[in-house]
């Protein structure tokens, strides 16, 4: 399923929904996800969409899109790598990997690569404690990494744009 | 219920009462934040904390949140042990780690409960030694003042304004050590009820933004016990005034009515006796005079006139003044009325007359426990406490019912919204009357049929159904129809009516039958030449502004005594300014009968004659023996006792009302081909006082012609397309915008447009298309 | 010991349906509505399944409790959310065999009477939520999920609900709010998730390692689980280790396994030339444990009895080159950056300890610091509203008795002594 026919069959079950029912807003998150899917992250007017789906209001919709780290008010690169700066990939050199990350790509940790290919962002454990180093590539894992891979791999995305 | 052991002191205590609550219910002292009365327990702030004696010796005692943890028969708590001690200290020491050093410059100084707490169980000296944390504050409107860096999060804001009011544009943002109370984006609070988060909030974050224009240090401001000026429920208040101005108004808390909270129009309103055009000085034909020469000159023509003085009282004056002028104009032999719309005075006083006999309304503590409600009219803009108390209703799982023309925010709650033009709201009522005696179920019913079955079906099936009609927008058979349904329901129904203005009860009780028609036609005939008006605007009136401008015409003169500068005020002869309610004291009579007193807050630097005083003046230039307004208040009202400010107020034990309203519904006329009707798109902030509050008026909705999108594609009329309405008294060009809320065949518009219109709910308008 | 859990898991082409099947898998269903649920709550009390996600609480006494009688709808919840840093065993489970969880819930949500099943999947394990919800679809299809199962007359839908991300959303009443779209805060536990749960129905939580155990311990009895584990242990057990060892990797071995062989013969050992500091037994909100304890066996209990958590048994390894006082930073940041705010202790307190840890970490601390410490953990842990700060605390109160010596002489010489050598952590 795409997020497009993912977003319409969560607007017919609400649909089915009374305005003031409860349930709502369990659609806060998915839309969300959904949208940010599309559009890399959610501006001002895709929280607005959301409150309009959802029925709720756009600060009930900022109350969860401000809590989650997966959902971003700020745009992104079109490929977004997540380093994991947690204890075990910390042990194995994350904080070095993040230094480098910001050298290679010339362009500081939370923010944009000049032509929107990527950001890098730290991130909490991945999960990937198996494989410290880790970082998460548009979702995949990417394990065992040191500053050549790093290295890389960000030219490897810059080549693709 | 149970007894428990603090620090020594037997203290009782409640089923479900938690430590904390039953602690404070018998005055003992726990620190807290998150607590609060209204909202309960949520266990987020974690000062609460009191040791529990172990029940078997052997083990420890244990620290516990007395918000969270239930009372026990027989257990020992102490607040004062050195563990509880303990964590409370610590918890301020994180609490103040953030905080700023901004006490000599805020405004919450003087009653900053994280100060008192501070004091009460925090560290002297800071050990943090990072930097802290600087948030960006938001603009949140003209009303409440946003400044972040002083949040304690201890989630009172949110809970009062999303749970408790319903509220949805103040949230909680972000989280960590970052947490953010604020809205999506910078813009003004919608909530009815955002100025509460002022009282709610422990620190200061949110301040009252109109008090700030003109700060004084809250220790620095004289106050007395008052009560609310601005609607018919009454809330008590303490307002607070410095150097013979008045600077806010807060909340006073009355277990019956109001309790911890008001609304923005009673916060706000009170900007009406600051604003500059107030009338502070009398005048005689313009003239400023001092109020001994205005007193002479009104005298003089009230001789003249003698049995040709007419006096016109008011919903919004104190029960004294109203019984005052009465009894003046009975000793001149005059005449006395104290509605500006005889529709709007048999609509009250049938209102009153059937409250008189269905046994007395229910006190907003009340309505908060109905399981079922109907709701006749837009109950936000008239009585909005009473909608904060519905609201509570519907948290609890009531149903709700709405019978209504235009908008009203209390749709969003209601299980069940009957959107019928006004001609239609008495038939409603009639069958739903029926449908309450039959309780028919018949299928296929037309969609308002089926609506009204299951309106019938919540009220009868309900345990404490609410019966509520807005009384401005009905037509007196329409309080009657209302009333019999009521009684319709048996002895658990309770019916209650949202009256115009703070003592329309009051008033309504002193109103001869048909006087206001009476009064018209008698100054139209010439039979009275003097008029006295008293706190009311005739001439601002918006179905029959016009016909009293008119009929001023035919004075001789006219004596208009008020402390806002209506239309009528300027367009007095002899103009005699009065004392504001936080200037005097006085009695109110709130939509339940119950009489309350309020006391004088403060005094002018020049101060100004209460209305009552006036009169009383007056008669002494008249040479005419007035009683004082206790022995006039005793001679109508057996037993009257003036009830004293903050107290609890006292039932006012009145003559029965009897009302000839047997006028059969359904004779109004429908409308007409090409015509529309009309209703009052109010909104919350808005009644003859608080109109004068700038702070209120600059929310204020736009004026525009509200009509439903079905209706405007009938006519093919366009969102935001400019319309001419044309009506008695005038006509006005408008932009229309489409509404959901508003009936078929319809069209809503502001107070001041009706005035210019010259017409009321339910009269007939034409529109015309400008291409 | 033969792997139970881990039999058929492969992350790059986890079993279809039809492969899943004709291994063996779904058979326990039969088994499952042979049985009245009751008696299936009994064998798995009586095998002392004990909570996988951290607490360790009997995962058959929790279904118990919640009641036979408990109004309905009533909802199981599977806790997929794994962000405990070390701890990387549901990942597996759920790249690895989706079917095999899609098997647990059922049979759980049938013992339980539970018509609806939410699995919660953390949002960074977005592709294996994927992957889960396919499978689910294939189940539907073939009839195992939906209406009247297999003939049984039991009904059940389940719904995977992807987290937007954050730590605390694996704490189970967050984790309900966070699927009925409010802040994911927790809530008070009184009443219980299994009195008003999700939307204030009856709802039991568990986290997925311990329902994958359910199918097996139906199949084979109470008696047969019991006698997999050793030392006191009950059944087999996913271990993690990670940090500074040779493999670092995914273990399944009987519960009450020692620390020693998990971390010398399974992940390899040390680095040539290093030596032990100390590890953490149960994932970062567990207490520190030192070389001292490597015979402790990998149980609940005993683990306790050490002074620390069996949490999810993911054993993190310092050696000889680690800053013990860079690594409790780096959990502390970790714990302050995750709190969801709502207490007081926890929001404020953590980015306090922070603060002095990185102060001291930088060799501006004093020497009353670590008193002070001490003392706010003290509040901090016990008071704080959820179960997250007191695991947030107890690496860093742990290390401080622990590493002692290690913070005296940051504290001493105004430096790190592992900044000069192979630093490492933060
Ligand atoms: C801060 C915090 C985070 C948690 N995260 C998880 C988690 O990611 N996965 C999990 O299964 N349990 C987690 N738990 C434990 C759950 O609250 C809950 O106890 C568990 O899911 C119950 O399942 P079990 O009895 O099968 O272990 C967490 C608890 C806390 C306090
Ligand atoms: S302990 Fe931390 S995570 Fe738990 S409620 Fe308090 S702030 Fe939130
Ligand atoms: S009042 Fe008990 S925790 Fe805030």
């Amino acid at each position: 399923m795409n997020d497009e026919s993912n977003r319409q069959a969560l607007q017919e079950d609400l649909a089915q929904l009374p305005a003031t029912d409860p349930q709502r807003r369990a659609a806060i998150v998915p839309m969300m996800q959904s949208l940010q899917a599309e559009r890399g992250y959610l501006d001002d007017k895709s929280i607005k969409e959301v409150a309009q789906v959802t029925g709720l209001s756009t600060t009930e919709v900022e109350e969860l899109a401000t809590f989650y780290s997966l959902i971003y008010r700020y745009p992104a690169g079109r490929h977004v790598l997540r380093v994991c700066d947690s204890l075990c990939c910390g042990l194995r050199g994350a904080d070095r990997l993040l230094q480098a990350a910001e050298k290679y790509s010339g362009v500081s940790l939370g923010k944009v690569s000049p032509d929107g290919a990527f950001s890098v962002l730290p991130s909490i454990c991945l999960g990937l404690c198996d494989q410290a180093p880790a970082a998460l590539l548009d979702g995949e894992a990417v394990g065992s990494l040191d500053e050549a891979a790093l290295q890389a791999l960000l030219q490897r995305l810059q080549q693709e744009d | 219920m149970g007894t428990m052991h603090i620090d020594g002191h037997e203290i009782p205590f409640q089923e479900n009462d938690n430590i904390l609550k039953a602690a404070l219910a018998a005055n003992i002292e726990i620190p807290y934040f998150c607590y609060h009365a209204a909202l309960g327990s949520l266990g987020a702030c974690r000062l609460c904390a009191v040791e529990i004696a172990p029940e078997d010796p052997n083990k420890k005692p244990r620290v516990v949140m007395s918000c969270l943890e239930p009372a026990k028969d027989g257990i020992n708590v102490s607040v004062s042990a050195a563990a509880a001690r303990q964590v409370r200290q610590t918890v301020i020491e994180f609490l103040m780690v953030n905080h700023p050093h901004d006490c000599p410059v805020c405004d919450e100084g003087g009653e900053c409960r994280l100060q008192d707490m501070t004091v009460a169980c925090g560290p002297p000296y800071r050990r943090y030694r990072g930097r802290k944390r600087t948030f960006t504050n938001q603009y949140l409107g003209p009303l409440v003042h946003h400044e972040m860096n002083r949040c304690i999060t201890c989630y009172r804001c949110t809970r009062f304004y999303q749970d408790y009011a319903l509220g949805d544009d103040l949230g909680a943002m972000r989280l960590r050590n970052e947490v953010y109370f604020g809205r999506f984006q910078e813009g003004p609070l919608t909530s009815p009820f955002a100025g509460n988060v002022i009282e709610v909030c422990p620190t200061g974050v949110f301040t009252d933004a109109v008090f700030r224009q003109h700060f004084a240090r809250v220790w620095d401001l004289e106050t007395a016990p008052s009560i609310c000026p601005h609607c018919s429920v009454g809330c008590n208040t303490l307002p607070g005034a410095r150097d013979g101005t008045l600077r806010r108004v807060c909340n006073r808390f009355h277990p019956e009515i109001n309790r911890w909270f008001i609304c923005d129009r009673g916060r706000y309103g009170h900007q009406y006796s600051e604003h500059p055009d107030r009338p502070l000085t009398a005048q005689v034909s313009g003239v400023k005079v001092s109020y001994r020469e205005a007193l002479a000159a009104a005298a003089e023509q009230i001789k003249a006139a003698r049995d040709r003085t007419g006096g016109l009282g008011s919903t919004r004056e104190d029960l004294e003044s109203n019984a005052i002028l009465q009894t003046l104009l009975n000793k001149l032999s005059g005449r006395f009325a104290t509605f500006s719309d005889p529709q709007l005075e048999t609509a009250t006083t049938a209102a009153v007359a059937a409250l008189q006999s269905s046994g007395g309304a229910p006190s907003l503590s009340e309505i908060e426990q109905a399981d079922a409600a109907l709701v006749v009219g837009d109950l936000t803009t008239h009585a909005p406490m009473m909608d904060l108390a519905l609201r509570q209703a519907y948290r609890t799982g009531a149903k709700l019912a709405i019978l209504h023309s235009g908008p009203s925010l209390l749709t969003r709650f209601a299980a069940t919204t009957l959107t019928v033009a006004p001609h239609e709201i008495g038939a409603h009522l009639l069958h739903l009357n029926e449908q309450a005696a039959t309780a028919s179920t018949t299928s296929n019913k037309h969609e308002n049929e089926k609506k009204l079955a299951d309106i019938a079906t919540y009220l009868t099936t309900a345990q404490r159904p609410i019966l509520i009609g807005v009384s401005e927008t009905m037509a007196a058979p329409e309080i009657t129809a209302l009333a019999q349904l009521a009684n319709a329901l048996g002895s658990r129904a309770r019916l209650a009516y949202a009256l115009p203005g703070a003592n329309a009860y009051g008033t309504a009780l002193l109103t001869p039958t048909n006087s206001t028609t009476a009064m018209l036609e008698a100054i139209e005939s010439g039979q009275i030449q003097t008029l006295i008006v008293m706190g009311n605007d005739p001439l601002g009136d918006t179905r029959l502004g016009a016909r009293w401008r008119e009929a001023r015409q035919c004075l001789s003169t006219f004596i208009v005594s008020d402390c806002v500068a209506t239309a009528t005020a300027e367009a007095a002869d002899i103009l005699l300014p009065v004392a504001a309610w936080t200037e005097r004291g006085g009695t109110f009579v709130n939509y339940e009968g119950r009489a309350q007193g309020f006391a004088p807050v403060f005094q002018r630097a020049e101060p100004l004659p209460n209305t009552a005083e006036v009169l009383a003046d007056l008669a002494h230039c008249l040479e005419l023996a007035l009683p004082d307004a206790a022995a006039v208040l005793s001679n109508i009202f057996p037993g009257y006792q003036a009830p004293l400010p903050g107290t609890l107020g006292s039932s006012l034990s009145a003559f029965p009302l009897t009302m000839q309203t047997e006028t059969p519904i359904g004779s109004a006329p429908l409308g007409h081909p090409g015509h529309w009707q009309v209703t009052l798109a109010s909104w919350y902030g808005d009644d003859v006082l608080a109109s004068y509050a700038p702070a209120l008026v600059e929310l204020a909705p736009p004026a525009a012609a509200l009509i439903h999108p079905t209706a405007a594609l009938k006519e093919r009329i366009e969102d935001k397309e400019q319309v001419r309405l044309r009506g008695p008294a005038g006509t006005v060009v408008l932009s229309v915008q489409l509404n959901n809320d508003v009936a078929a065949d319809t069209i809503a518009l502001a107070r001041v447009t009706l005035a210019q219109l010259g017409v009321g709910h339910g009269d007939l308008l034409e529109l015309e298309r400008i291409s | 010991m033969e792997a139970v859990l881990t039999r058929h898991l492969d992350a790059h082409a986890p079993l279809s349906l039809q492969a899943y099947q004709a291994a063996g898998g779904y058979h326990s269903l039969d088994a499952a509505f042979d049985h009245k649920p009751e008696e299936i709550i009994a064998i798995v009390e009586a095998a002392n399944l004990r909570g996988r996600g951290g607490a360790g609480f009997s995962c058959g006494l929790k279904w118990r409790l919640r009641g036979a009688d408990a109004p309905r709808p009533r909802y199981l919840v599977c806790n997929i959310d794994e962000s405990e840093p070390g701890t990387f065993k549901d990942r597996h489970l759920l790249y690895g065999g989706p079917h095999q969880i899609i098997e647990a819930v059922i049979v759980s949500a049938y013992a339980l009477q539970a018509e609806q099943v939410v699995i919660f999947v953390r949002g960074e394990y977005g592709k294996g939520g994927h992957g889960l919800k396919r499978a689910i679809e294939e189940a539907e299809k073939a009839g195992l999920v939906g209406s009247n199962i297999k003939g049984s007359g039991f009904n059940l839908q389940i719904k995977v609900h992807l987290s937007g991300g954050r730590y605390i959303c694996g704490e189970e009443t967050a984790m309900l709010n966070a699927i009925e779209g409010r802040r994911p805060n927790p809530r008070h536990k009184i009443p219980r998730p299994s009195v008003k749960g999700l939307w204030q129905h009856p709802t039991t939580i568990n986290n997925v390692e311990t329902l994958v155990n359910v199918p097996h311990i139906l199949l084979n009895g109470a008696d047969w689980f019991r006698a997999l584990g050793i030392n006191g242990g009950c059944g087999p057990k996913l271990f993690c280790v990670s940090g500074m060892v040779q493999h670092p990797g995914l273990f399944e071995l009987p519960c009450g396994t020692p620390a020693r062989e998990l971390i010398f013969e399974h992940a390899g050992g040390l680095a040539a030339g290093r030596t032990l500091q100390g590890f953490i037994p149960g994932g970062a909100s567990t207490a520190f444990l030192l070389p001292e304890h490597l015979d402790v066996p990998m149980d609940f209990d005993p683990v306790a009895k050490a002074g620390s958590r069996l949490g999810t048994a993911a054993i993190i390894v310092l050696d000889d080159t680690t800053c013990p006082v860079q690594a409790t930073l780096n959990l502390m940041r970790f714990f302050a950056r995750e709190s969801c705010g709502f207490c007081t202790p926890c929001r404020d307190g953590l980015p306090y300890l922070a603060q002095i840890l990185t102060a001291i970490a930088d060799g501006e601390g004093r020497a009353e610091d670590l008193i002070l410490m001490e003392e706010l953990c003290n509040t901090i842990g016990p008071q704080s509203f959820c179960a997250f700060a007191p695991g947030a605390v107890m690496p860093l109160t742990s290390s401080l008795q622990c590493f002692r010596d290690h913070y005296e002489s940051h504290i001493a010489t105004g430096r790190c002594p592992f900044d000069a050598a192979n630093k490492s952590g933060a």
